[in-house]
């Protein structure tokens, strides 16, 4: 019998999915053991429960042991399938939170994964699949994922808190990826954005745009921001607007922004002027912490460069997130992969703040599920 | 004299003078060179037909492409580990001689027996790893695997062997290493030409196996029992310059070629159960790809572990520093081989010994001494290891020695060591052990030692893995994973004495000189302890942070002390680093150690609770990398640790100060450690903070599970205090966004600035500034004139030239210097131009692709080069080409007790998920020399990747729907699917299988190979299922049919699939009927008979027996290591216990009796027969009756004179039929004449005729013509 690798154990439900995707990428079984075990309802919620879902979806041959309470999980990875798949997210987080995993999973599928998520495509915690659409896959791309079947449409939009949005990713697999070396994240040329609303007046988009761009045309005039209302059925089932802004660079860099309205019944309204310039502001800071990738995408141009090829590939980020930096810890007890970590300081004046330098060398992971024929 | 004089004139035959001659020679035969013939005849050169130009100059292309590999990263390290050469052949064959031989040759010693690979320098820049491979088929296919240069023996007087085709496809299904033959025994050949012959075939045999032209080399004969000095040198030769290609495998895997085997069990464990698990420790050089700490391997033979502890030792056997020589120093031709008990120097992690027999310096001696195995004999024969010895004579051997740290044996290339005579208690041999200036005082590094065994597994392993550089407290550390057992026995009268004092404070531990001055040293320890404590324990920080001052430190570092003599009693509990807080603070359910882990974090979403700026949070978080000291970096940490106070308190600070003060004297490095601490506070303050302490530093990986978090206080309470935020944090709302906690005013205008050069609005730098490029471009080119205006624009003149050239003048010193490398910079630029010029002349994609990986291969090798080995280490992990030493734990016994050094050990690195098991699906081929085939379900023994192991395969072939569909058999020359279960193997994998490792078969062994396709967690194949029915009712095309299934349920599954009759009838089924059970209709597309038999075709998935059994043939005894045997085949099994296949009555042959068949009359129905036409009628013609006697005729019997006159007749007869005959042939003669003649005249006539009518139409046509003539003629007279 070959010894399984030993399996590592966590406590508490933080970064589940962290440790569900490098699990999987790494093929080593974890534990998590006491998840909200001191809480009034203890256990798993519905939008884990429905991510642990997916990745059984995804996956062919993985066992999943969740006790009576659900505070304590198993899980032993087993190998990534892909194909054509369905899946209804839970509306208590995004699309977004799923989103992230795949993100990190799809390109090394068996088969290419085309998968239609339904639930909520917006809200206020998590990433928005609009700024994923806009920041993360050109990120992918840049390691060597492109080609025709490499997508993320928004079908329908869905906001908190009943949700009703519906998106397809697709995307191609790949048997090794490229390291990069992108230390330059360039000077930014133009800022584009969406500016979406559904069920509410379709007025407020262009409110919206109008507060934004009065910020942000102070730095550059390259401003375009989409309003995006949809209606009747790809309107989801509850109102809410927002906005999401993303900024390019020379050196093809994005950096994202974005700000939802509070959900219906939730918090207090919130006036589309208002959510325009604090988005605005939000991009600002985004743009201060600067980085060839933005802050939501860390860890997946973390992730990407430790699984690439047995070369160097180093990435200028701005200051950790405790997300990423958490992510790191992860990454190395999943793939003893430690990264130099050099701080820049910003060597001008008016190029906003401190920077990172990650570097690493690739793992030489190889796409084990992919086919050869 | 003379005849130098007549000397005769020498011609020349290179030079332009030759040329010239030649060219002449040339011109004057007739035989210009081509372009003349170019230029004299164009005609012939032009072009004759476009297609076949275009042909022709695809096919170039194609065989131009044709050559291209994929242009891969070159990963080679720049100080590449020594080449591996496998000597292998069949048994007698010369192998020993050869490797002593070549290594003679190298090193200029003789060893006398060879045991495991020996490495040797042979050049300078190659190291060589010479290893001997014997017959056994588990050693040549471990080989193959590792090889760089296979030196492939061969006894010329016998031919090939099996041996030698087995391993060469071995190598050619493993990755093909560059493989030499050297032929042997050549001097038993009497006769040249048979000689020659014997060359030529061999060499041409040996070509179709490897490439044409592979090189084959010839040991002529023997000389006093060794080859020819010179054949070996140039042998030699061929080597250290040969090149090497790099090996998919090979270079995506790590892997060792174990030299040294050492044992570190506990003496003690190994006295209680000899059988117990061992721990092992093994060395060699590093090959491959980097090796990770904690990363999985396996030892082929021996199975899969994880490595446990990783360490780069200096290189044993290192080459030669740079030297202009040509040729290597006598002293730099090392030689490293300690299985065989050479090496000169033995490196320990915490010692050196230096063998007096391996030296160069007494050469002379040498011979005498010589076989100086009995250190590795007694290396070997011994249970417990050199460590564990060591370990253990702490107390009774070297009593005034101090183990040495790890950096201190790497340093010691600078540091001369001491010597230190000492007596090999085993053979009474003098050892010179290299001992240290450092080293001091043992019994203080002992009680050092023992302090650091309490401290609990953790905080090594984070020691270990946060920073590779610890103190010297800290190297001791890592050592006591294995010395801790056998000191604890040492110390266990001591400990025995502390249990008793174990309320009392401080003095009390120490009760010797020793100890105090150990104890100050520990509180330098519990100092960074405690503030590791700090780390862990969120809660704790932060109330320390707010109030309380050093007293508060030091109270507990009492209390520390406290819990640590308490801990001494319940030594099970030995974790300890749960200290007393620690204790308090965790709660019933404990805070265990994964919990600390996210307590980085935990600080930080703390700190943004907290309103502090996201970026600002680090410097606090500082304080969590404290503790894990690191020599280089002390002021850092320790000021890291100080600031963080700082931040808070003014005098804590100085309190700080005053402790550290305090301890100064124990430790050197806590001088001026007030100096340091704000040194580091200013560094902190204007710069970034460690941000590699703030990720990797505190977290403790691989925590201790079962961390016992409720600790009992006194054993009489439990304390459990919760900790709410520590708690809230492992169970935080997972989200990877980054909020901003404390946006900044965007209206304002100073922090709008601080981003405006992010646009492309903005400033650019100065590389990149579009204007100023312009400026430098101008400047660049200089002057140039304008052609279409005719005006000359001038460049600023070359003026920094000009100006440096004047420098020259003034410094003539640095001049000529500078004028070598201003040419050198020439010479560079040039070769640039031309390296430009050049490649854009045919730049294609694959030069553009073969360029981005060389610069990817420039970049791999610059960027971790300025950094030690030590952090290096850390971000690559182990580099290939390093000499490491890798421990292992949890190694079956029988490795250890049954260990010979003849057999190969190799530890080959596992990728991720390479050590899981799963479905592998493979495309495999019988081997055309098998003489067998193989069956489904008969266990056979794959190597795949580095492994060797028993599985059952199951054969399949892919039908054109892509159904893979089982065979019984594999096929005889086609390739077939299989699929076993197994070890996950990335696809594109080489493998092959053997039926039996054991003994020697006279037959090729190697029953197939292929290669990997496919990894999956399900099975696809199926095999055909025909389910049967009988119909028991048959209506027009409807039955219904029985027998095919057992309930309706059944049916109900397969309704609407389709069947079919014997007799080729097809149908579907429709619907179960409710009698008799399973019983269904069906519709057809004709009537059923009763006979007829339904059947429906299914496929029914396989289920694959998950049988996978590695070969452990290193785990049996010395000498039946080639005896493994797993599990056996059915036949096998038949064939042993004489159990007779029961075969079906049906399926044996019986001699065919063929029955003679009856056909039923035809009949035709009345109404039809009626309709017939006449002719198709059937004639029912009445039987006639018998003939009546008048019809009946009696026969005429001649009388003689009737038969003679009868015979007259005929004969009279046959003369005028003759007559006659003849008379009408006469006749037909005639008549054909007659008309030949009548034709004849008949033509003639025919002429005469046409004559006379030409005549006559002529006279008729004149007189016409005359007669118009006349009547235009008359008409005009008649006018006149």
């Amino acid at each position: 019998m070959a010894s399984q690798p030993h399996s590592l154990s966590y406590v508490g439900c933080n970064f589940l999915r962290q440790r569900l995707v490098l699990s999987t990428l790494s093929g080593r079984p974890v534990k998590i053991r006491k998840i909200r075990a001191k809480e009034e309802n203890p256990g798993l919620r519905d939008f884990e429960a429905s991510f642990i879902r997916l990745i059984d979806k995804v996956t062919n041959g993985s066992r999943i042991e969740i006790n009576q309470t659900g505070t304590t999980l198993y899980y032993q990875p087993g190998l990534l399938y892909g194909g054509v798949l369905e899946h209804d997210c839970s509306p208590h987080r995004s699309i977004g939170y799923y989103l992230e995993s795949l993100l990190c999973l799809a390109p090394f599928m068996k088969h290419p994964l085309r998968i239609v998520l339904r639930g909520v495509t917006n809200d206020q915690v998590d990433p928005s699949v609009d700024v994923l659409k806009a920041t993360a896959l050109p990120l992918l791309k840049k390691f060597g994922i492109d080609g025709e079947g490499f997508e993320l449409k928004i079908t329908r939009r869905g906001m908190p808190p009943k949700g009703g949005g519906e998106v397809i990713f697709a995307c191609p697999v790949r048997k090794v990826l490229r390291p990069i070396q992108s230390t330059d994240p360039g000077k930014i040329k133009r800022i584009r954005g969406t500016a979406y609303s559904v069920r509410v007046s379709p007025q407020i988009a262009n409110r919206i745009v109008d507060s934004a761009r009065s910020i942000l045309n102070k730095f550059i005039p390259d401003i375009y921001i989409y309003t995006d209302h949809m209606k009747g059925t790809s309107s989801g089932k509850s109102p809410g607007f927002g906005l999401s802004l993303v900024a390019e660079t020379t050196n093809g860099t994005f950096l994202g922004a974005e700000l939802a309205s509070n959900p219906q019944g939730q918090g207090t309204a919130v006036l589309p002027e208002e959510l325009g310039l604090n988005c605005a502001k939000l991009l600002l800071e985004e743009i201060y912490r600067g980085g060839c990738v933005d802050s939501t995408n860390q860890s997946l141009v973390l992730l990407l460069m430790t699984l690439g090829q047995q070369d160097v590939s180093k990435v200028l980020l701005g200051p950790l997130s405790p997300y990423t930096i958490e992510f790191l810890r992860h990454l190395r007890s999943f793939f003893q992969i430690m990264f130099k970590i050099e701080t820049k300081p910003s060597h001008e004046e008016l190029q906003g703040g401190e920077k990172v330098l990650m570097t690493c060398v690739g793992i030489g992971f190889s796409n084990l599920s992919k086919t050869i024929k | 004299m003379e005849e130098k004089d007549r000397k005769k004139h020498h011609k020349k035959h290179s030079g332009p003078k030759a040329d010239k001659k030649r060219k002449r020679h040339l011109n004057d035969l007739g035989l210009g060179d081509d372009e003349d013939a170019r230029k004299r005849n164009p005609k012939a050169f032009a072009v004759q037909s476009a297609v076949r130009m275009a042909r022709t100059f695809h096919r170039t292309q194609d065989l131009k492409t044709k050559k291209h590999h994929i242009p891969v990263v070159d990963r080679t390290p720049l100080e590449p580990p020594p080449v591996v050469v496998v000597v292998v052949g069949p048994p007698k064959v010369g192998k020993s001689t050869l490797i002593k031989c070549l290594i003679r040759n190298f090193t200029r010693q003789k060893l006398i027996e060879i045991r495991g690979p020996v490495t040797i320098v042979s050049g300078k820049r190659r190291r060589l790893t010479i290893i001997e491979c014997g017959c056994d088929i588990n050693t040549m296919i471990d080989l193959a695997k590792v090889a760089d240069l296979v030196l492939m023996l061969i006894d010329a007087s016998f031919g090939f062997e099996m041996e030698t085709f087995e391993f060469l496809n071995i190598c050619q299904v493993h990755g093909f290493p560059k493989i030499m033959g050297v032929l042997t025994h050549l001097d038993t050949f009497k006769n040249n030409k048979q000689l020659k012959k014997t060359k030529k075939r061999l060499k041409h045999r040996f070509w179709t196996e490897v490439y044409p032209g592979a090189k084959l080399f010839y040991l002529s004969g023997m000389v006093h029992g060794e080859y020819q000095k010179q054949e070996i040198h140039n042998l030699g030769r061929f080597i250290s310059v040969m090149k090497f290609r790099p090996l998919t495998w090979q270079t995506s895997h790590p892997y060792v070629l174990a030299d040294r085997m050492e044992d570190l069990t506990n003496p003690e464990d190994v006295r209680v159960n000899p059988k117990c698990d061992r721990k092992v420790s093994l060395y060699g050089y590093l090959r491959g790809a980097y090796l990770k700490n904690k990363s999985q391997i396996h030892m082929p033979g021996v199975g899969d572990f994880t490595v446990s502890d990783v360490s780069f030792l200096p290189d044993p056997c290192a080459l030669p520093e740079q030297q202009k020589k040509r040729s290597l120093n006598e002293k730099d031709k090392l030689i490293y081989a300690p299985l065989s008990g050479v090496g000169g120097v033995v490196y320990d992690k915490d010692a050196v010994y230096i063998d007096l027999g391996g030296s160069h310096a007494h050469q002379d001696e040498e011979e005498e001494v010589r076989p100086n195995h009995e250190l590795v004999q007694s290396l070997i024969s011994t249970h417990s290891t050199i460590d564990v010895k060591m370990a253990s004579s702490k107390v009774s051997l070297f009593m005034d020695s101090k183990p040495l740290g790890s950096e201190d044996v790497e340093n010691q290339e600078f540091v001369m060591p001491k010597e230190e005579k000492q007596i090999d208690l085993k053979t009474g041999r003098v050892r010179r052990k290299a001992v240290f200036e450092e080293e001091n005082d043992d019994g203080a590094s002992d009680e050092e030692e023992g302090q650091n065994e309490e401290m609990s597994e953790d905080e090594m392993d984070g020691s270990e893995d946060g920073d590779g550089d610890d103190d010297v407290e800290g190297e001791s550390d890592k050592e006591v994973p294995g010395q801790e057992l056998g000191l604890r026995s040492a110390k266990r009268l001591k400990r025995e004495e502390t249990t008793e004092e174990t309320a009392v404070e401080l003095p009390a531990f120490a009760d010797s000189d020793d100890d105090l001055e150990m104890s100050s040293g520990e509180e330098g320890e519990t100092d960074l302890d405690e503030s590791k404590e700090e780390a862990e324990d969120h809660g704790d920080e932060e109330e320390s942070d707010e109030k309380e001052s050093s007293d508060n430190k030091e109270r507990r570092e009492n209390h520390n002390l406290d819990h640590r003599l308490g801990k001494k009693v319940v030594p099970t509990t030995d974790s300890g680093n749960c200290t007393a807080e620690e204790a308090s603070e965790s709660e019933a359910e404990g805070s265990s150690l994964e919990e600390e882990e996210e307590e980085g974090l935990n600080d930080d979403s703390e700190a943004e609770e907290s309103d502090r700026k996201g970026i600002q949070n680090a410097p606090e978080k500082n304080v969590d990398g404290v503790e894990w000291a690191e020599s280089k970096a002390v002021e850092d940490e320790d000021g890291g640790g100080d600031v963080e106070n700082l931040l808070k308190e003014e005098e804590e600070y100085g309190e700080e100060n005053d402790f550290s003060a305090d301890t100064a004297g124990a430790l050197k490095w806590k001088e001026d450690l007030t100096q340091k601490a704000a040194e580091a506070f200013l560094r902190q303050q204007q710069s970034a903070p460690n941000l590699r302490k703030l990720v990797y530093g505190t977290v403790a990986e691989d925590a201790d599970e079962e961390d016992d978090a409720d600790e009992e206080l006194g054993g009489l309470f439990h304390v459990s205090r919760p900790d709410k935020e520590s708690k809230q944090k492992a169970n935080a709302l997972d989200c990877s966004k980054f909020p901003v906690e404390t946006p900044q005013d965007w209206d304002l205008d100073e922090v709008m600035n601080s981003i405006r050069d992010c646009f492309v609005t903005g400033k650019w730098e100065a590389d990149k500034d579009a204007s100023k490029l312009l400026e430098e471009d101008e400047e660049l080119y200089g002057d140039f004139e304008d052609l279409e205006t005719g005006i000359v624009h001038k460049g600023k003149p070359a003026g920094s030239e000009g100006e440096e050239e004047d420098k020259e003048g003034k410094e003539p010193k640095a001049g000529e210097e500078e004028e070598k490398k201003k040419r050198m910079d020439k010479k560079r630029k040039l070769k640039e131009i031309f390296d430009a010029e050049y490649d854009e002349g045919d730049a294609t994609y694959f030069d553009d692709l073969k360029g981005e990986m060389q610069k990817q291969a420039q970049l791999n090798r610059a960027e971790f080069e300025d950094q030690d080995d030590e952090s290096r280490v850390q971000y690559e992990g182990f580099r290939p080409g390093m000499y490491v030493r890798i421990e292992i734990e949890n190694i079956p016994c029988e490795f250890v007790l049954n260990f010979d050094p003849h057999y190969p050990i190799i530890l080959g690195g596992l990728g991720n998920s390479e050590g899981n098991v799963g479905y592998v699906q493979l495309r495999l081929k019988k081997h055309r020399w098998y003489k067998k085939i193989l069956k489904t379900r008969d266990p056979i023994i794959f190597s795949l990747g580095w492994r060797r192991f028993q599985t059952i395969p199951m054969y399949y072939i892919e039908d054109h729907n892509g159904r893979h569909r089982l065979l019984k058999y594999s096929p005889q020359h086609m390739h077939c699917g299989a699929t076993f279960w197994g070890p996950i193997t990335p696809q594109g994998t080489g493998f092959l299988a053997i039926q039996s490792v054991s003994g020697t078969t006279p037959d090729f062994r190697i029953a197939a190979t292929g290669v990997v396709l496919d990894l999956d967690k399900s099975i696809t194949v199926v095999k055909k299922l025909k389910l049967t029915g009988f119909p028991f009712k048959i209506y027009k095309n409807t039955s219904f049919i029985k027998g095919m299934f057992n309930s309706p349920l059944e049916v109900a599954k397969f309704e609407g699939a389709a069947i079919r009759t014997v007799s080729g009838i097809r149908g579907q089924i429709k619907k179960a009927l409710r009698k008799p059970e399973g019983a269904f209709r069906a519709t057809f597309e004709d009537k059923l008979l009763m006979s007829d038999i339904v059947f429906m075709r299914t496929w029914y998935p396989v289920s694959i027996p998950a049988f996978y059994n590695p070969v452990t043939s290193l785990l049996k005894p010395a000498g039946e290591k080639d005896t493994w045997t797993g599990m056996k085949t059915t036949g096998q099994l038949r064939h042993e216990r004489g159990i007779r296949l029961k075969q079906n009555k049906d399926s044996l042959y019986k001699p065919i009796v063929r029955e003679k068949k009856h056909f039923n009359k035809l009949h035709i129905p009345k109404a039809l027969q009626k309709a017939l036409p006449f002719k198709n009628k059937p004639k029912n013609h009445e039987k006639k009756a018998k003939p009546t006697k008048d019809q009946w005729r009696p026969a005429v019997i001649r009388e003689p004179h009737e038969k003679k006159i009868s015979a007259l007749l005929t004969a009279l007869g046959t003369v005028h039929s003759y007559k006659i005959k003849k008379a009408k042939l006469n006749h037909r003669q005639h008549l054909k004449d007659y008309l030949k003649r009548k034709d004849k005249e008949e033509e003639e006539k025919f002429k005469r005729q046409k004559e006379a009518k030409k005549k006559l139409f002529r006279i008729m046509g004149q007189k016409e013509k005359k007669r118009q003539k006349s009547s235009l003629k008359g008409s005009g007279e008649r006018e006149k």
